[in-house]
């Protein structure tokens, strides 16, 4: 009889039409204006790779090991270095990092033993052009220009 | 290609996809039509076919981790784990307790996350337009846990093999538990809306129905095995990972029709609750990564490790001639092993119940097409 | 002279009107259609064009003009263009003899509800042509599953309309009202709250009529991709979507008229409520959403949003005073109170469509034929005899 008057009077249907109602309240609005409230992502975010530099002297930190090169699995990495003949080191010249190809699994940062390479917080990385994607040496230091939006 | 031979004036030949909004990806079927009975379907997949098992064979046995990911790219973190489990095994590795408990929190993380996805899509094939919504928000706040744990939310590389790369963070247990503590009261709202709703239960009842045989002829595993009442369950038939010490139910269905489907994977979220919740309190302590060397050369042999992912049986056959590399990755991926029963299950029903049963087998292309 | 201008000018100047204005609003329904999905899907919705989105029916219409015609080289050129015009003419004839208000009307003619029933029959011509002329198989499936699915809702319906106009005694629309205000009583709930039920059969009908969720079949987005007007494009696919929109807002008015008293304010009967329910009431409600205006204006932070805030403010508040005039409220009031029923019977509309799962094809006819018809005819029936006796 139950199951009956339930069937009647539609109440499944009621239901559903009072959970929907229910969640339209203002403050259960879950999605974000992206870009003018900007997420905030996790300290661990795998985004933009940045080539450390050592702060007391802006040297860089990268031993020119080639350590990340061999590590990535997409081989995108390419590093050159020369050695200094009075220090008798190995000195960076260029780094490449294509990040069109990346996958941001990050082995190449759990590769590298001085951290001098690391995934960042950064998650703009469009640009218009392909070349745009490939970062030098430069762009890996002091990061890409920041993202400017007109709204 | 398919044959034509069929054609008849009687009948219509349709073809669904490899464009359209409920093929979920890049599958494409071709209908035969008798109005809007369907006669028969035939699938043609490999659309987002990019030889992820040749990749294989030319990256380093830890390099490839990050591709399996992409394969089924909603449930991530289970195939990194059967990945990682199967190389482990041909090196006699096992992770150390701690590493196996977060895999597990993870893995079942996962599984929700991977339903909740399957949940949404599903209801909006069969028209109802808003538990997508509800269900990724959901799925967001796991997904949460995924970034504050390995930086990355979808296609995660959580684990490595023999551990773990990441420590858990401060706060993980407590993020963990209050996600357990939030989503029943959400399950419960999104069966409030599908469940008992009379409209629902015409679109699911009685539709695609596969037999326990059907089933085990095809060799179809996870929820629609279970569907059916098969009680299979890797996680309890051939333990990985833990999870013998885990307590938890399998729920199965009777008629093996959609709505049973909907009903075990509802129930699995449940049970992924119950062994996170359990995992979580009893987290031991100590190392996250097993002995292995920096280079890794397994000895020369085989082996095939398949664990319970969201979707079913998923299956990795690894070779090693003891080289840096995979002599050969052949991967067995629920979906694309599902997804055989179509034709059965489609004929005889209409145009509509096509998508809800492509829908209701939770088929992921990048694994069909790998 | 001054019986000329009231049987030519003003039909006229109304039609023009309606013809103008409703494109614009049907556009304004669109936007507040999107809103409330939001609302109900807990997101933002439009928030890019203009304050809150308020600009992008603007935007679309604009976007759909000047959007390239394609017209698929299969397909039939001549049926093709006719079809999306004529369910817009349709759609938009029907127009013509809703009782928006006590004056307001191209025209009360004495068999009204019978001229949007024919309209609408005719509607479906338009859907069914545009499917078999796009020669394309999704299309051709959604035409058939349309002409099937309204042709049965329509006998439902036209149950549930029967049962009204008996109660009625008339078909011309200001008749219905009137006969409301007579009987002191909304139809929905005469005959000893008997006349519900055709209310509400006629509100499933009605959803099923212009193919909304839970019954949008003929253009299941999941199945059929855009069903009979999947080959639709542009200012043609335009057209068919003004006249789904326009077909909502007339059978929301004929469920208005029939059984929700009209333009007449609930209970017209009791004197006490005239003033806080034809003062008070128009009045909060607009003073309220101007007063929700101005607080958005001043979170809104680029200098055209904040001018386009404070002018829908002064609107609002501007109409809220309006309200409370006693000459200019005698004029609007009708209006008012017809617009604020339909836009009720909108939301639930669009709350259906937010909550319920689509119906499958054969459980829709089944609804229509074993449900919706007998019902249909047994209240006809039920109503009839205890009008008999009432007699
Ligand atoms: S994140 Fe992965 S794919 Fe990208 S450069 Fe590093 S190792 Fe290569
Ligand atoms: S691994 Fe580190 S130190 Fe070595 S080359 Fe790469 S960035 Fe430089």
């Amino acid at each position: 009889m139950k199951k009956f008057l339930r069937a009647v009077f539609l109440v499944d249907l009621i239901e559903g039409l009072w959970v929907t109602f229910r969640n339209q309240k203002p403050s259960l609005i879950y999605t974000e204006q992206y870009p003018a409230e900007r997420p905030k992502v996790a300290e661990r975010y795998r985004g933009a790779p940045r080539l450390n530099i050592n702060p007391d002297n802006g040297e860089t930190l990268c031993i020119a090991c080639n350590l990340c090169a061999l590590a990535c699995p997409e081989r995108l990495i390419v590093v050159t270095s020369e050695r200094n003949e009075e220090t008798r080191r190995k000195e960076l010249t260029t780094f490449t990092y294509d990040t069109s190809r990346c996958m941001f699994c990050g082995l190449c940062e759990d590769a590298c033993p001085v951290d001098a390479l690391e995934l960042t917080q950064d998650f703009e990385l469009a640009t218009y052009t392909r070349e745009g994607q490939i970062w030098d040496r430069q762009m890996l230091e002091e990061g890409p220009r920041p993202t400017q939006y007109t709204h | 290609m398919p044959d034509v031979t069929f054609l008849d004036a009687n009948e219509l030949v349709l073809n669904m996809g490899p464009q359209h909004p409920s093929t979920h990806g890049v599958l494409r079927v071709i209908l035969k039509l008798d109005g809007e009975k369907v006669l028969g379907c035939e699938c043609v997949i490999g659309y987002l076919h990019r030889g992820v098992e040749k990749i294989a064979e030319n990256r380093t046995w830890m390099q490839f981790a990050p591709y399996v990911d992409r394969m089924d790219y909603v449930a991530a973190v289970s195939n990194g784990l059967g990945y990682c489990l199967a190389v482990e095994k041909l090196m006699s590795v096992e992770a150390p307790p701690r590493a196996q408990a977060v895999r597990v929190i993870l893995t079942e993380l996962n599984r929700i996350t991977s339903h909740l996805l399957w949940l949404g899509t599903h209801a909006l094939d069969i028209g109802a337009i808003t538990p997508v919504f509800y269900c990724f928000r959901e799925r967001e706040e796991a997904l949460k846990i995924f970034e504050n744990y390995c930086g990355a939310r979808l296609t995660t590389h959580a684990f490595r093999i023999g551990g773990l790369q990441y420590e858990t963070y401060d706060t993980f247990e407590k993020e963990v538990l209050a996600f357990c503590d939030m989503f029943p009261a959400k399950v419960d709202e999104y069966e409030e809306l599908l469940t008992g709703n009379r409209i629902w239960l015409g679109r699911t009842r009685g539709v695609g129905i596969l037999t326990a045989e059907d089933c085990k002829d095809f060799g179809v595993t996870g929820p629609v095995l279970r569907a059916s009442g098969v009680e299979w369950d890797l996680r309890k038939a051939q333990p990985y990972s833990g999870y013998e010490k885990y307590d938890f139910a399998i729920p199965t269905g009777r008629n093996g029709d959609t709505f049973d489907r909907y009903i075990v994977r509802i129930q699995e979220m449940r049970q992924s609750l119950r062994i996170i919740r359990q995992a979580v309190e009893g987290l031991p302590t100590g190392p996250i990564m097993g002995k292995v060397p920096k280079v890794m050369k397994p000895p020369v042999g085989e082996c095939y490790v398949s664990i319970e992912a969201p979707k079913g049986e998923l299956g990795y056959f690894v070779v090693s001639d003891n080289s840096t590399q995979p002599y050969r990755v052949r991967v067995r991926p629920p979906s694309f092993v599902n997804l055989q029963a179509l034709d059965r299950m489609c004929r005889g029903s209409l145009i509509a119940d096509v998508v809800a049963i492509i829908g209701t087998i939770d088929i992921v292309l990048g694994e069909v097409d790998r | 002279m001054e019986a000329l201008l009231a049987t030519y000018l003003k039909p006229l100047v109304m039609t023009a009107v309606i013809i103008l204005l409703f494109p614009l609003i049907a556009g304004y329904i669109t936007l507040a259609e999107r809103k409330v999905l939001a609302d109900f899907q807990v997101r933002l919705g439009l928030m890019r064009v203009g304050p809150y989105g308020f600009l992008q029916p603007i935007a679309d219409a604009v976007k759909l003009l000047l959007k390239e015609d394609i017209v698929p080289s299969a397909a039939d050129r001549w049926i093709f263009w006719l079809a999306p015009v004529l369910s817009t003419v349709t759609a938009l004839t029907a127009f013509s003899v809703l009782p928006l208000g006590p004056n307001l009307q191209v025209a009360d003619v004495n068999i009204g509800l019978l001229v949007i029933l024919s309209l609408s029959s005719v509607g479906i011509l338009g859907t069914i042509l545009g499917g078999w002329a796009s020669n394309s198989h999704y299309s051709l499936l959604g035409s058939l599953r349309s002409a099937a699915q309204m042709v049965s809702y329509e006998v439902a319906m036209g149950f549930a309309i029967v049962s009204g106009l008996m109660v009625a005694g008339t078909l011309s629309m200001q008749g219905i009202v009137k006969a409301q205000f007579d009987r002191q009583i909304w139809f929905a709930f005469s005959n000893y709250g008997l006349m519900f039920i055709p209310f509400v059969t006629y509100s499933i009908a009605a959803v099923a009529e212009t193919n909304r969720a839970p019954f949008d079949l003929p253009e299941a987005e999941s199945e059929l991709v855009a069903g009979f007007h999947t080959e639709y494009s542009g200012f043609r696919w335009a057209l068919y979507f003004l006249a789904e929109y326009a077909n909502m807002f007339v059978v929301s008015s004929i469920a208005v008229t029939l059984f929700l008293g009209g333009w007449l304010r609930p209970f017209a009967n009791i004197e006490a409520l005239r003033h806080p329910l034809d003062f008070a009431f128009p009045a909060g409600l607009f003073g309220l959403i101007g007063v929700g205006c101005a607080i958005g204006m001043r979170r809104r932070t680029v200098a055209v949003d904040k001018g386009i805030m404070a002018v829908l403010a002064m609107a609002m508040l501007g109409a809220a005073a309006a309200f409370l005039v006693p000459m200019i409220n005698a004029a609007i009031i009708g209006p008012f109170w017809f617009l604020f029923k339909v836009s009720v019977i909108l939301y639930c509309f669009i709350w259906y469509r937010g909550t319920f799962p689509r119906f499958r094809y054969d459980q829709l006819m089944r609804v229509g034929w074993k449900y919706m018809i007998p019902i249909g005819m047994g209240a006809l029936i039920v109503n009839g005899l205890v009008l008999l006796k009432a007699r």
